[in-house]
């Protein structure tokens, strides 16, 4: 085979120009491939982070079952009781991966500065608890002012377009109202304790965080419609889904659980627009790389037929010709990754030295363009180039197999 | 002993409607280690007579033998192994592999049949240095002349120690002086290592090193030297 391999890579060599123009359409090819999934991989971890982290959607959230379905309309009747929560949460701190198990409520209603109103979303959290679940993800979004504490039960954060809004700032008070859960008419007093940036413009100006007791006494009630869980690792967050369902099922705790990724909106439409986008370069690349390996072997076979005539004359068979063009494509594909991969980091090193920044749609702030590097894709890109490269020259390569000895001889 | 025995070969070539008989009814025994030379004017048939020889076209109709084994019964992979075990090829435009050095180029046959490397490698060296060419064992064909080009396709095609070889037109690209010298070789050759040589030509001065010649007119024999 290695006395196969030498012919095939002098011969590509030997052409060094047509090799040259092949090598640098497969090189280009998976360069431009390999950054848009490094680019890809960057944007879904940070994602998936914003969603986790940021949204504060944990990785699992725990809804009592007919919650998503009909919550809305009998929230009552789909809440966590005061009890259940106690049990679900001694229940999922049991998993090793689970860090920590904590309830929320959604409110909504009318926020006022005494002379405007308007509408607002909020959640009622545990304060430390959402200050664990944000982790590092705090020093991205910080709160101008102070954050929830659980001594100040009135204190609220509020999204940054909303106290514009209403011209509140830390230390401003307001009142919220809101119908409660039996159908009455709540206002409760607030004071902004700080104010900070959704990420998002659609919600900048009409979310809030309140604390899960201030919440729960605007609505006038004990319960909690979901219970946030994060975990150690998301990789795990199938499998503790599965497991979790069944521990709570058989405590007697009917449940529904949803994943992150289920209820990140964003999330998903980030990721099924580019992997359209990625799908489309990835075909447009392997049909270059085919049509460029595929004209390389076919010109290379032309020109050597009389090679050719003469490995069957020494008596080489037939698909000893085939493996040998064969390779040579191959070895076109895996040098052209090769210089893929160095064309790629290259590209990577100068996209982490400059920092380009761009604005992405309903981002309010400008965010760094960062592109990972995935070893594990590249590796598995140069593996399907290479495999490509040796299909568009088996095609080739069989048709300079089964050439007539005597007239590949007399080739001129 | 026969090496090769052909009965009333035919070989006919279609060109669209035409049919071109290049062969008409050749009948021709060559016993093992004879020096044969194929002569005759161009068109008469040579190229072909040695195709068929050695194994790399069929003919129309006819028997050909090898050591007693009917050709044309043999499936495409059989033939290429009689080929690659049997049979040496010396081109006239040499056909030497252009990537290749003259080692590496004697060395494929052997490769090409399985040979493990170190085994070929010391085998064509020693090809190599019978036929003079030690010092440039590692050129590549472009860099060396059209004689010695010649005289590596000779190693190459005596390297897997065959019964048989056929050299088409050998010396149709040297000047007369390494004409001689080629011939001189293979002669030599064939005399040391009782190998058959079967080689056509149509340059009348190479005729008197030669054993046994075979003269062809219009796809026939027409004179048969026997053995001398």
């Amino acid at each position: 085979m290695i006395q196969w391999m030498r012919i095939a890579l002098r011969n590509i060599l030997k052409n060094r120009r047509r090799s040259i123009v092949t090598l640098i359409s497969i090189s280009l090819g998976f360069a431009a491939v390999s950054l848009f999934q490094g680019y890809t991989d960057n944007v879904y971890e940070g994602l998936r982070i914003s969603a986790i982290r940021g949204e504060g959607l944990g990785h699992l959230i725990i809804y009592k079952k007919g919650w998503l379905e009909k919550g809305k309309t009998k929230p009552d009747q789909y809440m966590f009781s005061q009890e259940e929560i106690e049990k679900a949460i001694e229940l999922t701190q049991k998993d090793d991966h689970v860090i920590l198990s904590t309830p929320q409520i959604h409110v909504s209603g009318l926020v006022s500065n005494g002379r405007t109103s308007t509408i607002f979303l909020a959640k009622g959290v545990v304060a430390h608890d959402d200050k664990v679940i944000k982790g590092d993800m705090a020093e991205f979004w910080p709160v101008k002012g102070n954050v929830l504490n659980q001594k100040h039960h009135y204190g609220v954060e509020m999204a940054e377009g909303l106290a514009k809004y209403l011209g509140m700032k830390p230390g401003s008070d307001g009142v919220v109202m809101a119908t409660t859960l039996d159908g009455q008419m709540n206002a409760l007093d607030i004071q902004v304790e700080g104010v900070y940036d959704t990420g998002a413009e659609a919600t900048n100006d009409k979310y809030m965080r309140f604390l899960l007791p201030f919440a729960q006494s605007l609505y006038d009630t004990e319960k909690a419609d979901q219970l946030v869980v994060l975990l150690d690792d998301w990789k795990e967050t199938q499998q503790i889904r599965t497991r979790l369902l069944s521990m709570l099922s058989a405590a007697g705790l009917n449940c529904e659980i949803k994943t992150w990724n289920e209820l990140s909106l964003f999330y998903r439409q980030v990721k099924n627009l580019f992997d359209m986008i990625f799908l489309f370069i990835y075909i447009i690349v392997l049909i270059i790389v085919v049509m460029s390996v595929a004209n390389t072997m076919g010109t290379a076979i032309l020109e050597r037929t009389r090679e050719i005539g003469t490995l069957r004359a020494l008596g080489m068979k037939r698909r000893s010709v085939n493996l040998l063009f064969s390779l040579e494509g191959a070895m076109l594909g895996f040098l052209g990754s090769i210089l893929g991969i160095i064309l790629n980091t290259a590209a990577w090193s100068i996209i982490r030295a400059i920092k380009p920044t761009y604005i992405p749609p309903g981002v309010s702030t400008p965010v760094t363009l960062i592109v990972n590097l995935v070893p594990h894709f590249m590796f598995s890109l140069m593996v399907s180039l290479i495999f490509l490269s040796l299909l568009a020259a088996i095609l080739p390569a069989r048709l300079a197999a089964r050439q007539n000895v005597v007239e590949a001889l007399g080739h001129v | 002993m026969s090496i090769i025995e052909m009965k009333a070969i035919t070989k006919d070539y279609h060109f669209g409607e035409t049919v071109v008989p290049a062969l008409r009814g050749v009948d021709l025994s060559i016993d093992k280690g004879e020096f044969i030379a194929i002569w005759g004017p161009s068109g008469s048939g040579k190229t072909t007579l040695l195709n068929l020889i050695g194994a790399i076209d069929e003919p129309s109709s006819g028997q050909l033998f090898f050591e007693g084994q009917e050709v044309v019964k043999l499936s495409d992979n059989k033939q290429t192994e009689l080929r690659s075990r049997h049979i040496g090829f010396v081109f006239q435009g040499f056909n030497l592999i252009p990537v290749l050095s003259a080692l590496e180029n004697v060395m494929l046959p052997l490769q090409i049949n399985g040979t493990l490397h170190f085994k070929a490698k010391e085998k064509a060296l020693a090809r190599i240095k019978e036929v003079g060419l030690s010092n440039i064992a590692n050129h590549i064909p472009a860099k060396m002349s059209g004689g010695q080009q010649q005289r590596v396709a000779i190693a190459r095609a005596l390297v897997t120690d065959p019964s048989l070889v056929i050299a088409d037109e050998p010396t149709a690209n040297l000047d007369t002086e390494t004409s001689h010298k080629i011939i001189r070789l293979m002669r030599a050759l064939n005399e040391k290592e009782k190998i058959t040589f079967v080689f056509s030509t149509h340059d009348h001065r190479l005729l008197k090193q030669v054993k046994r010649l075979v003269q062809l007119e219009d796809g026939m024999v027409k004179e048969d030297g026997g053995k001398r």
